[in-house]
């Protein structure tokens, strides 16, 4: 009897074995490496995965979190050993670099079969592109900054408006700021990483006096005014010097925790406004960086590219393809609080409603940084000219012209793409 | 029979050759490697643009001759030594003092020295996050300053003040590291010969500056060549503390390298900057192996 049982055990367990080979073969292993970390959307990642694992048997995806300083490593690493994900995200201005440095499949061929591309905003997609115009990914998130007001604080200094121009906002923040209960009139993300970089643009390409600078251009007068607004606000107190260890994270917390009349904002931080709750009224408009009337921001935001040598590249576009649709892109704005990168995407957010209106009209203004193999080089010329005005006193101009000496070689040898 | 021995003494040797072949082949494959890898990148001109398509070029000594004409690698050279040096002169002579504290027989003497290690224990990236807490504007040692009525300064903002929060933080960490290994060359000194010095009435002062001092002179030199390694190759520290900020007054060596290599992706100069560490490393080590047959000799 008991050797009949272990006859029959035997055979159960091979049978299953015999059942899970088969499945294994039906569908390919593919990984994917994200660096979601808000609670939002690295939840909503992996219930996505699941749900594109249970509507087709091709592949199999396991989504895993790898921190965004190491995923950057893992990419240049592998870019030499080959050992990469199938799948991987990658901050946008990035993106460039890691194409570069061959971290990526072209994918031209089926992104056209799939016809949709042209839906995309040009911004977030050309930040998918090499210089020859080739895919090698797609744009699955956009996101922009805005100036986030504590209106109580605002109305206790007399005013009943948001600022409109850099000198309206000027004269706000200072009239805001109060040493006494240590509250700042403004507050930004300055630290030396791509962060920095991101919130300090607005203010360098800003239109003033009806002249705007671009990147390759950051000694014009307009560009040197908005720095050296922003370095007064630091040498007036009117802005904590600590903005150059702030992450975007920290300026707002400061603002949630009412330490700040002002803050430099993003979409993102759209779904985290429960921090605030009732403490406080808050509004948010168009980032007032120049003239009367006229906003500049930055466009962010992630993308997913085919990493070379994955194992099924038709099959990772086709998950890429199904990502980035018109209906999941806008179930991901709502969901994880950012912009669809489609023009035919038409999220319904069910919360601050109001509030991601004025995101999505500050798209119109954000501009795209690069995309340039070498940004990052760019970007650390960028951060350390501000660090050097806020924590030095250097002046704007200089520290610009620094910035410059940087950055011109590597716009004259390979120029930004005009957009 | 002369014949004999010297095939006998060929054999061994060989014997001897085969033992040591592992070990050989280990270091080839572990060290070797890389390093003759790292020379090579960086004598070319590896960069974010040639590094998969292909079409870098050896440029001789460029890099380093490129380096050497940068303020910034001059700064962090320059830091990189006062972060050293300043470390070395405080966590030894701080050590020294509880090396000696702690080898006197007194209660407790056990429980308090193996509290003091606990700061030795902790994992470094774990000592930067609270350093980066303890120097925040509104953080401890600030709080505490404004109990006594003076003002802090803002220690991780300004240029003047980040490398001596990093210099602390480091010392905390190098004072029980440095006590552990004095108090064992303590211990090795025979008791007897300060007794016999005392009765000759041999003065504290005496006893320390002609017996302690000369017999621990493995010691101390064992211990300031191994701080200088540990300290000079500092990374994660200031990764995580300060990220090398602001405007670079806290990068040295190995921030910078990991920088230009990672962060820029100018992969030559980022090898040609941990050449140098390399170099500096292995002059200090070279002394250190000279010390060390001399004290044989």
């Amino acid at each position: 009897m008991r050797k009949r049982l272990a006859v029959i055990g035997a055979l159960a367990m091979a049978l299953s074995l015999c059942a899970t080979g088969a499945s294994a073969e039906e569908a390919t292993e593919i990984t994917l490496w994200h660096y979601f970390d808000a609670s939002a959307d690295s939840e909503a990642i992996v219930e996505w995965v699941d749900e594109y694992n249970s509507i087709q048997s091709d592949i199999h995806i396991t989504a895993t979190y790898v921190s965004r300083e190491e995923l950057m490593n893992q990419y240049t690493i592998g870019a030499i050993s080959g050992e990469l994900p199938d799948i991987g995200m990658v901050d946008s201005p990035d993106m460039a670099s890691y194409i570069s440095l061959g971290v990526f499949e072209d994918i031209t061929d089926y992104l056209e079969a799939w016809g949709e591309t042209d839906s995309f905003y040009s911004g977030p997609l050309s930040s998918c592109m090499d210089s020859d115009g080739n895919l090698y990914g797609l744009p699955q998130n956009s996101n922009c900054l805005c100036l986030a007001i504590n209106m109580d604080l605002l109305e206790a200094a007399g005013y009943d408006h948001a600022p409109t121009s850099l000198d309206e906002l000027s004269e706000m923040v200072a009239a805001t700021t109060n040493a006494d209960d240590s509250v700042y009139g403004f507050a930004m993300c300055c630290i030396s990483t791509e962060e920095g970089t991101f919130q300090l643009l607005p203010w360098l390409c800003a239109t003033n006096d009806g002249e705007s600078a671009n990147v390759d251009d950051l000694t014009a007068a307009s560009a040197v005014k908005g720095l050296s607004t922003l370095g007064d606000f630091v040498a007036n107190g009117y802005m904590s010097k600590e903005c150059v260890n702030w992450t975007q994270a920290d300026v707002w917390n400061q603002f949630a925790a009412g330490k700040a009349a002002f803050a430099e904002v993003g979409t993102w931080h759209l779904a985290q406004t429960d921090a605030i709750g009732d403490a406080f009224n808050y509004e948010i408009v168009l980032l007032p960086t120049g003239d009367e009337g006229t906003s500049t921001s930055t466009i962010g935001g992630e993308n997913f590219g085919v990493c070379t040598g994955a194992a099924d590249v038709e099959a990772c576009v086709e998950f890429l393809e199904w990502l980035c649709s018109q209906e999941k892109e806008a179930e991901w704005a709502v969901t994880a609080g950012k912009i669809p990168t489609r023009s035919d995407s038409e999220p319904e957010y069910t919360y601050e409603v109001e509030n991601f209106e004025v995101f999505v009209d500050e798209m119109n203004y954000a501009l795209a940084r690069g995309p340039h193999a070498e940004w990052p080089t760019i970007s650390e010329a960028i951060y350390t000219a501000a660090q050097s005005v806020f924590v030095d006193g250097t002046d704007a101009a200089d520290a610009l012209a620094t910035a410059m000496e940087t950055i011109t070689p590597i716009v004259e040898a390979d120029p930004i793409p005009e957009m | 029979m002369n014949k004999v021995s010297l095939s006998m003494a060929g054999k061994r040797k060989r014997e001897a050759y085969c033992f040591i072949l592992p070990a050989f082949i280990y270091m080839i494959l572990v060290l070797g490697y890389p390093l003759v890898y790292n020379v090579v990148l960086s004598f070319k001109n590896v960069n974010v643009k040639n590094l998969t398509k292909g079409g870098s070029v050896f440029v001789g000594f460029q890099n380093y001759i490129d380096l050497f004409q940068n303020p910034t690698f001059l700064l962090v050279l320059k830091n990189t030594f006062v972060f050293t040096i300043a470390c070395l002169v405080f966590q030894f002579t701080i050590g020294f003092a509880f090396a000696l504290f702690f080898s006197q027989k007194f209660k407790l003497s056990g429980p308090i020295r193996g509290m003091i290690l606990v700061s030795y224990m902790m994992p470094m990236s774990v000592t930067g996050l609270l350093g980066k807490n303890i120097f925040a504007n509104a953080g401890l040692i600030n709080d505490l300053l404004s109990k006594i009525g003076i003002a802090g300064p803002e220690w991780l903002v300004n240029t003047s003040t980040s490398m001596i929060a990093v210099i602390i933080m480091n010392c905390w960490v190098g004072i029980p590291f440095n006590m552990l290994l004095l108090v064992s060359g303590l211990t090795n000194i025979p008791g007897d010969v300060y007794e016999s010095a005392s009765i000759d009435g041999a003065t504290w002062m005496q006893r320390f500056r002609y017996i302690t001092l000369p017999l621990m002179k493995g010691s101390i030199l064992s211990v300031l060549m191994l701080g200088f390694i540990y300290t000079f190759r500092a990374f994660d520290l200031m990764y995580i503390m300060t990220a090398g900020g602001p405007l670079n007054s806290t990068d040295v060596l190995g921030t910078y390298s990991y920088t230009l290599s990672f962060t820029q992706f100018e992969f030559s100069k980022g090898s040609a900057v941990a050449m140098v560490l390399f170099a500096c490393l292995f002059i200090v080590g070279l002394f250190y192996l000279r010390l060390l047959s001399k004290e044989d000799d």
